[in-house]
């Protein structure tokens, strides 16, 4: 692993007037921010507010209607979920989606597929290659393993983990990519202040120890606002304040947008 | 009970399943990466053994017939091969995030390209298929060296082979001295079943050999799933979609590959299904007996597919042979299903199949 | 220049000479099981004995080490040793409050520690106590930012050693000469139920001669495999792990992590497994858990395995006849069911287990050793280095603790406590005169404070804490803790209060277990509204009763426990309860505090009527609180014949 202090850097992520619409209905209007590199970014806001729909614009699920999205000085349009993985973008997702038929080490190890030989098919030929690269690989996700402490589930199926190990365990899969830009969709979602806590750390050193770009949505301020360099805040599809964390506290339209201030 | 006899069935039985169980292992394949019931399966099937025996009988005597059979094996594979990329291309990937049902209709419609296909392009006779082994019987117990002495074999082989119809008729005679209440079981011997001479038990080579043939298939098959990465990507695809996505899995190349992999089982399925009936367009209909075998097993499993077909082989064989006789014979046709019924009410998700919990 | 192996650095030199391409250590990391041969651990703990004394270690400075089963912490304790420091193991668990007791008591200035977690307690702790100068860290994660001073990596430490060895050659070896039998070699502290944690120092000849003792006494051999996963300050991991692997040179395995104990259990298969009770009482839930939610021919097949097990097991274990019969069906056990199980719990090479530290339910304990694992009871203390007494194989009883271990010489006071003098015994509990004087006798005697006897085969038998053990007044042993862990052996009894202390006869206040007595009525067909109501019924008075003349059965097989038999008994109308004060939070309960509660049932079971009448004041579950008023019957009892007399008679 890379030992990267971290020095927040350049723009990283460029979204430029970001418009989504399913049939009738605005998810997203004219949205606009950045993220540098090294930084921990925040998008939070009310239920509803857009913020899912941007995460998944990011990584290529939804394609916007209008603007650009320029990553690592690339601008682009569209996007599939593939190529953005493979240009470094890993995520994971508010529901968990992990592969609840295999264990913790094998969903890791999928992680690990983009950077593995690149020819699908010759795998097969190639066994004695193809086994060193396995063990290779085997040994960074062995270090994940070891970064959150998830030694003991190692061979459990992630079906049966409970939810904040699951979530753990998302995010080990997430990091096994090596990603440059990490998306996570309410890391905390769900989870009592312990699993907080602890998801707080590993995030914080994630940032820290690999100097991992994040970008993480929550709908509780509370915690964001601890770990975030930077916030941008959505309601109702539009940007409303876009900051560091005391700017945007005090800023009175998020007041409002959270006290449920009709507009 | 007449132990000896009933371990000749009860192998008759199995070997038999381990053909069944072939069929089936196609669909489970399919099944575990996309959650489809692939219709076409039987037209794979179809389509292998005709496309294999067209092209063996092409050649004529133009060539050695060993250097035949693997020409026509490779170009098989690779007319195969083409047929999944092609159904990746045409069929799925247009239908990516369209319902299951639409899929399954898709595969329905595959059928009828492929049956079509296969008669169309290869015509609609019957070939015979000969790979080249046996169906004459060898002493296993000689084999491994427990044969039975004469004495032995007297004293307990009890209903006798009184008529091996089939491939099996090198089956000795009956003993003499058999009882009559064993002469009124009606053996319809198993086609090819092991049958007991003089000297102990008869099993056919070919049994035999499909048997092997499908172990190596279904060992590498599991290998390849269990220790691979791409067996890990096609697990992660069968489990969750999206999230194989967000991880960087190529959706296309899986099904590819996977319908690869069908296609090479169907291959085999066809070779040895032909070979044993022929090859003519009934054969896409042995698929049937592999549904029996899917839901005992279950949908899911690889080793379920082989169980199942073992289970299946072995009860409809024992129910002819002992069950059979006392509700008026015949029928290990309909066991199968019966039997499948019966996992439908207690234990619909099969032995090894996932249990369906569903989240209220 | 040969020297006798008389201390652990020097034994260190000797493992590394003798067995140095042999295993010593491993620690599962990143999935793999990572080794260290001797001739590796030596070049280890040299380095980190030149760091430590490098940064200024000084003979005779303590050196705390506090974290989990670590290599490097081992390594540690034996790198203070080398250069003549006291290693000062502190259990990592402590709050940082416990922890900065031990740490300014001992005066340590330099700890040792895992990683962040335990770094951050003690950065809390030098603010109080500045004398801690250096914190040497294991594991740098999440402490790069850290800017302390005389903030370490174990790393770092050990560069800083290797330049110091550069500096001064033969500097490691010089200092391992000087070390002597009868120097301290660590100080334990020892929790103590009441007051502060007391520092027990041992000398090298206490340790080193107490596990070659029981190395003898066992057949330990140097191709055990040993698994170190309880607390490093806990006298137990001392001898066993530390100790016992640098004497008879064995190879010790660390865990992964204390989560994944049980999985590196499996893969490890120790031949040789020190646990406390409650581990072999979790591992047996899990298994009964497991085995109730297996498949039906599973279950069916555990259950009657397990009945072969328990009629021929501990029989066959040792060495007693067994009919062909059963010998068969354990055979075809061992096959199907045992082999399977002790595979799943990693103990199937399990030559040796102990259990320590508390007594162990006799059924936890038939249950292991049915399965033909040597399991055996072990009874010792910080103070005497462990061993007083050893279950010798093939002579184990559920309810003795064994016999004296080698050099070990017991004697029973007029109260029945046990006195203790070993070749163990401590030299000192640090800075406490008092307690040391309160705890040793000017010759040596070590009272442990625990009240035994020694039955007819000459093991001991503990039954009490001396200051509760009292007498009848006719002059038996009253052991009220005893009786009542007999009576909680039952499932129908949650809890039992025993008085008889200064009384003419024994008698006891029984709860019932709600669910078990609940489960028991609602199968014969007993209705029941309440607590009160079940435990005012006849028909579980004779449940219980029964129950009570069983323990009177066993307790009349003791000639000297014979005479404080139960002769009456009552059911209590409710639970005691913490709330109530009549438990402690922990749950143990607080006998004076019942008696004088209860006063009129104890004047009833002291006198003759057969019901006597109550009224208490209870805390609902609501917080209200209330007056309960109840008439409980009293039964007596039937008390047995003592054993041995009509043996006596007959002969």
């Amino acid at each position: 692993m890379t030992s990267s202090g971290r020095v927040i850097g350049d723009v990283l992520l460029q979204v430029d007037n970001i418009s989504l619409s399913f049939g009738g209905v605005r998810a997203l209007t004219d949205v606009s921010f950045d993220i540098r590199q090294h930084e921990i970014g925040a998008i939070i806001g009310p239920n509803g507010a857009g913020k899912s729909s941007m995460l998944n614009c990011i990584n290529g699920f939804y394609h916007p209607q209008a603007g650009t999205i320029t990553y690592k000085g690339m601008a682009r349009k569209q996007m599939r979920p593939h190529e953005a993985a493979a240009q470094g973008v890993a995520r994971t997702f508010q529901n968990i989606a992990l592969f609840k038929g295999m264990t913790v080490l094998d969903n890791i190890m999928t992680g690990r597929l983009l950077k593995m030989r690149q020819n699908f098919f010759m795998q097969a030929l190639y066994w004695g290659p193809a086994q060193r690269e396995e063990i290779k690989h085997r040994e960074h996700v062995e270090r994940i393993i070891d970064f959150l402490e998830i030694q003991a589930i190692r061979k459990m199926p992630a079906g049966r983990l409970p939810y904040g190990l699951q979530k753990r365990v998302e995010l080990g899969r997430a990091l096994a990519a090596e990603p440059d830009l990490l998306l996570l969709d309410e890391p905390m979602a769900g989870m009592n202040v312990e699993e907080k806590e602890d998801m707080c750390r590993f995030i914080l050193d994630v940032n820290d120890e690999f100097g991992t770009t994040i970008v993480l949505i929550e709908h509780d301020m509370g915690v964001v606002m601890d770990i975030s360099d930077r916030v941008v805040v959505l309601d109702y599809g539009r940007k409303i304040a876009d900051g560091k964390p005391d700017d945007v506290r005090s800023d009175q339209r998020v007041i409002d947008a959270y006290l449920g201030v009709s507009h | 009970m007449d132990w000896l006899f009933f371990t000749k069935v009860l192998i008759g039985g199995l070997l038999s399943g381990v053909m069944y169980s072939l069929v089936a292992l196609g669909y489970v394949l399919i099944f575990k990466a996309s959650g489809v019931f692939n219709f076409a399966q039987g037209a794979l099937v179809l389509f292998a053994a005709l496309t294999f025996v067209s092209i063996v009988e092409g050649f004529g005597s133009k060539a050695p017939g060993d250097l035949v059979f693997w020409i026509a094996m490779v170009l098989t594979l690779v007319a195969m091969v083409a047929v999944a990329i092609g159904t990746e291309r045409f069929v799925l990937r247009p239908l990516v995030n369209q319902p299951l049902i639409v899929l399954f209709m898709a595969t329905l419609g595959l059928n009828n390209f492929l049956e079509g296909a296969a008669q169309g392009i290869w015509g609609n006779d019957v070939h015979r298929l000969e790979i080249g082994i046996s169906e004459r019987p060898i002493d296993v117990l000689a084999a491994l060296g427990l044969s039975a002495t004469p004495s032995r074999a007297a004293s307990t082989s009890g209903p006798p082979a009184a008529s091996a119809p089939t491939a099996a008729t090198a089956a000795a005679p009956a003993e003499e001295g058999t009882s009559p209440d064993d002469e009124e079981i009606k053996i319809e011997v198993v086609e090819t079943g092991p049958v007991v001479a003089q000297s102990g038990l008869l099993v056919s080579q070919f049994d035999l050999f499909a048997a092997a043939t499908a172990g190596l298939l279904v060992t590498s098959l599991a290998l390849f799933f269990n220790y691979t990465r791409i067996g890990r990507a096609l697990r992660a695809v069968a489990d969750d979609h999206q999230a194989a996505l967000s991880v960087g899995i190529p959706l296309q190349h899986v099904w590819a590959i996977v319908w690869a992999a069908a296609g090479l089982v169907a291959l085999v399925a066809g070779l040895l299904w032909g070979s044993r009936l022929g090859v003519q367009f009934s054969l896409s209909l042995v698929v049937l007996k592999a549904l029996p075998v899917l839901i005992v097993g279950g949908f899911t499993s690889i080793a379920g597919a082989i169980v199942g077909g073992l289970v299946i082989g072995a009860t409809e064989k024992l129910a002819e042979v002992y069950v059979g006789p006392l509700i008026g014979g015949a029928i290990e046709n309909w066991f199968p299903y019966a039997v499948a019924t019966l996992f439908l009410l207690y234990r619909p998700q099969g032995l090894f199949g996932e249990k369906i919990i569903e989240r209220v | 220049m040969r020297m006798a192996a008389d201390t652990f650095p020097k034994l260190l030199l000797a493992n590394a000479v003798n067995r140095g391409t042999r295993p010593a250590i491993r620690e599962k990391d990143y999935g793999i099981w990572q080794t260290w041969t001797w001739a590796q651990v030596l070049v280890q703990v040299r380095e980190i004995a030149a760091g430590l004394a490098a940064v200024g270690l000084k003979r005779g400075d303590k050196l705390a080490v506090v974290g989990d089963n670590r290599p490097q912490l081992y390594w540690a304790m034996a790198a203070g040793q080398c250069v003549g420091a006291i290693p000062v193991p502190v259990y990592q668990d402590a709050v940082a409050d416990e922890m900065a007791f031990v740490i300014d008591h001992a005066e340590t200035r330099i700890a040792v520690a895992e990683d962040q977690e335990q770094v951050d307690k003690l950065l809390v702790i030098r603010r109080k106590y500045p004398t801690l100068a250096t914190i040497i860290f294991k594991d740098p994660r999440g402490m790069r930012h850290y800017a302390d001073s005389g903030l370490l990596s174990l790393e770092d430490l050990q560069a800083r050693g290797r330049e110091f060895l550069a500096s001064h050659p033969g500097f490691f070896e010089e200092e391992i000469g000087k070390s002597k039998g009868g120097d301290v070699s660590v100080m334990l502290y020892t929790s103590g139920t009441t007051g502060q944690p007391k520092g027990v120092m041992l000398t090298y000849d206490n340790v080193v001669v107490s596990a070659r003792n029981a190395i003898a006494f066992d057949r330990v051999t140097a191709d055990e495999e040993v698994l170190a996963y309880l607390p490093m300050a806990w006298v137990g991991d001392h001898m066993y792990s530390y100790a016992e692997s640098y004497v008879a040179g064995f190879c010790l395995s660390c865990p992964e992590s204390g989560a994944t104990v049980l999985a590196d259990l499996r893969e490890i298969g120790p031949t040789f497994f020190f646990a406390p009770p409650r581990i072999y009482e979790n591992i047996l839930t899990s298994v009964s858990i497991r085995m109730e939610d297996a498949g039906w021919l599973k279950r069916k097949m555990y259950h009657v395995f397990m009945d072969v097990a328990r009629r021929a097991g501990i029989r066959i274990l040792d060495g007693k006849t067994v009919s062909l019969g059963d010998r068969f069906l354990y055979w075809l056990g061992e096959f199907l069911v045992y082999g399977p199980l002790k595979n799943m719990l990693g103990l199937s090479r399990m030559r040796l287990g102990y259990t320590a530290g508390e007594a162990i339910g006799p059924d936890i304990f038939d249950f292991y050793r049915s399965l033909g694992l040597n399991l055996k009871q072990l009874y010792g203390m910080t103070e005497t280095s462990v061993f007083i007494c050893m279950q010798p194989d093939g002579q184990i009883k559920p309810d003795t603790v064994g016999v004296p271990a080698p050099e070990v010489q017991i004697n029973i006071a007029d109260n029945g406590e046990v006195l203790v003098k070993s070749p163990g015994v401590f030299v000192t509990y640090y800075k406490n005169e008092k307690a040391t004087a309160e705890a040793k006798t000017a010759d040596g005697w070590v009272h442990t404070g625990d009240a035994g006897f020694f039955d007819a085969d000459g093991h001991l038998k503990i039954i009490d804490r001396a200051k509760d053990v009292g007498r009848l007044n006719e002059g038996t042993l009253f052991a009220p803790k005893y009786i009542e862990n007999k009576l909680k052996f039952f499932s129908y009894i949650k809890e039992a209060v025993a008085f008889g202390d200064g009384r003419d006869y024994a008698a006891a206040f029984i709860n019932i277990d709600l669910a078990a007595v609940g489960n028991w009525a609602e199968r014969n067909g007993l209705a029941y509204a309440s607590y009160q109501e079940l435990a005012a019924k006849a028909e579980v008075y004779d449940l219980l009763q029964e129950c009570v003349e069983k323990v009177n059965r066993d307790l009349a097989a003791d000639p000297r426990l014979a005479g404080s038999q139960i002769k009456r008994f009552l059911l209590l109308h409710k639970e005691l309860d913490a709330a109530d004060g009549e438990l402690t939070r922990t749950r143990k309960v607080r006998r004076r505090f019942v008696a004088d509660r209860y006063t009129s049932l104890i004047d009833g079971l002291y006198g003759d009527a057969d019901h006597a009448h109550i009224e208490t004041s209870v805390t609902f579950e609501d917080g209200r609180k209330g007056i309960v008023k109840a008439e409980l019957a009293i039964r007596d009892a039937a008390r047995m014949a003592p054993a041995a007399e009509p043996l006596r008679k007959a002969s």
